[in-house]
């Protein structure tokens, strides 16, 4: 029984860990949604700005090389308002960061999901699964 | 057991989705419906002001102030971004069409000029996901958005819309009371997109042109209720004006903080699609 609500619970955290966000402007025009990317690093530096804050992380390779990444979440007021503060995540922290890479190739992504090691999961992105049908 | 399981798993879930402001997800990947996205802090708090007798201004009439979430379909929770159903809309006059849907060029100044900060436009910047305060007196109502902190100022004195001027991005707007109705009359737009940027077709976006003409009635109807009716009046588009009807819901928790600021120019890292470093 434990095991079930275990499952249960688990469940709802992968459903709502699609989690579409605020932004100003079409998710479409920066962020491939054909390119998911899912890193653990270290937390470099916070810019806790509009219109969306960004988060670095250090992310090393198999061979120990490190780039830096760098990601997009929701615009600090929105955050605010869920009671997700700067002080949420800090440098030095290591996380794991879902989301979809730059469509210019470069090192940075919608940075979707954070999830911290003691399986806390907070930050919403931009709005990848939020895209409306086509009405044609 | 089974009973208290049930309960224990939809606290978890309230909880969870509250916090988080995360959009469950139906199976096959659908969003559960941007309108029931809790973007804007769950709207859990919504409602639950004592239902009565809506507020009133010295002069008798409805006072709409307040911080509300963004206007969108009856019933729907939460802050999702609103966009047009087409299914709403009249049938399209000859030419019409083409000029509503214009394609996308690939170049993103042209295509998503929002990206780089470009205004959003009435009433795109009005339709997302962020909460709305109106303050209101018996000369002006005020509406301002948190999305980039746009203003608009609606004389309620009964004045004519100004001739002879260049169009604008958020038009030239006039109220007046038709009983306890918010009319709200506005020309005077320059071209530009009609929905949210929620609308992301990757073949076209969807326009209006400078003859379009909106008219909102505003009423509330409780009092955490708005019951807000918006028409478009598009004479180069379409055969008729169409409506779509939408509902605000009243945030009273919002008043502690107010609005946040958002600046579109602060850190607009990935401008366009080409990200700085």
């Amino acid at each position: 029984m434990r095991a079930h609500l275990g499952v249960m619970v688990g469940g709802l955290w992968m459903v709502m860990a699609v989690a579409p966000a605020v932004a100003h402007h079409s998710f479409a025009a920066e962020y491939d949604n054909s390119k998911p990317l899912k890193v653990t690093g270290v937390v470099t530096k916070i810019e806790w700005t509009n219109p969306h804050i960004w988060f670095f992380v250090d992310v090393k390779d198999e061979n120990g090389n490190v780039t830096n990444w760098g990601f997009s979440g929701g615009p600090p007021g929105v955050l605010q308002r869920r009671g997700i503060t700067k002080n949420a995540l800090k440098a030095g922290d290591t996380i794991v960061v879902e989301g979809f890479r730059a469509r210019d190739g470069s090192n940075n992504g919608s940075g979707g999901v954070v999830t911290f090691p003691d399986g806390r999961r907070v930050f919403t992105a931009s709005a990848e699964d939020a895209l409306p049908k086509s009405d044609k | 057991m089974r009973r208290h399981l049930g309960a224990i798993v939809a606290v978890l879930t309230g909880v969870a989705a509250c916090s988080l402001g995360f959009v469950p997800v139906l199976a096959g990947g659908q969003a559960a419906g941007r309108s029931s996205a809790p973007l804007t802090d769950g709207g859990k708090d919504a409602g639950k002001q004592a239902a009565g007798p809506i507020p009133r201004t010295v002069d008798g009439k409805p006072d709409l102030s307040g911080i509300w979430d963004t206007p969108k379909a009856p019933g729907s929770r939460g802050g999702g971004a609103t966009v047009f159903d087409k299914a709403r809309m009249a049938p399209f006059r000859p030419g019409g069409e083409a000029l509503f849907y214009e394609p996308r060029t690939g170049d993103p100044r042209k295509d998503e000029p929002r990206a780089f900060c470009m205004p959003s436009g009435f009433p795109s910047a009005f339709l997302g996901p962020y909460p709305i305060q109106i303050v209101q007196n018996q000369k002006n109502l005020v509406m301002v958005t948190e999305f980039m902190r746009v203003t608009r100022l609606i004389p309620l004195d009964g004045r004519a819309h100004l001739k002879d001027i260049e169009p604008t991005f958020y038009g030239d707007p006039v109220g007046r009371w038709e009983g306890d109705t918010l009319v709200i009359d506005a020309t005077n737009y320059k071209r530009w997109s009609l929905d949210d940027w929620y609308y992301q077709n990757p073949k076209e976006y969807r326009m209006h042109t400078d003859a379009f003409h909106t008219i909102e009635r505003l009423r509330r109807t409780d009092a955490n209720t708005i019951s807000y009716q918006f028409t478009v009046d598009d004479p180069k588009i379409f055969t008729a004006p169409w409506s779509v009807d939408w509902e605000m819901k009243l945030h009273p928790e919002w008043e502690k903080t107010g609005l946040y600021e958002m600046v579109c120019q602060e850190n607009n890292r990935c401008e366009g699609g080409n990200c700085r470093k």
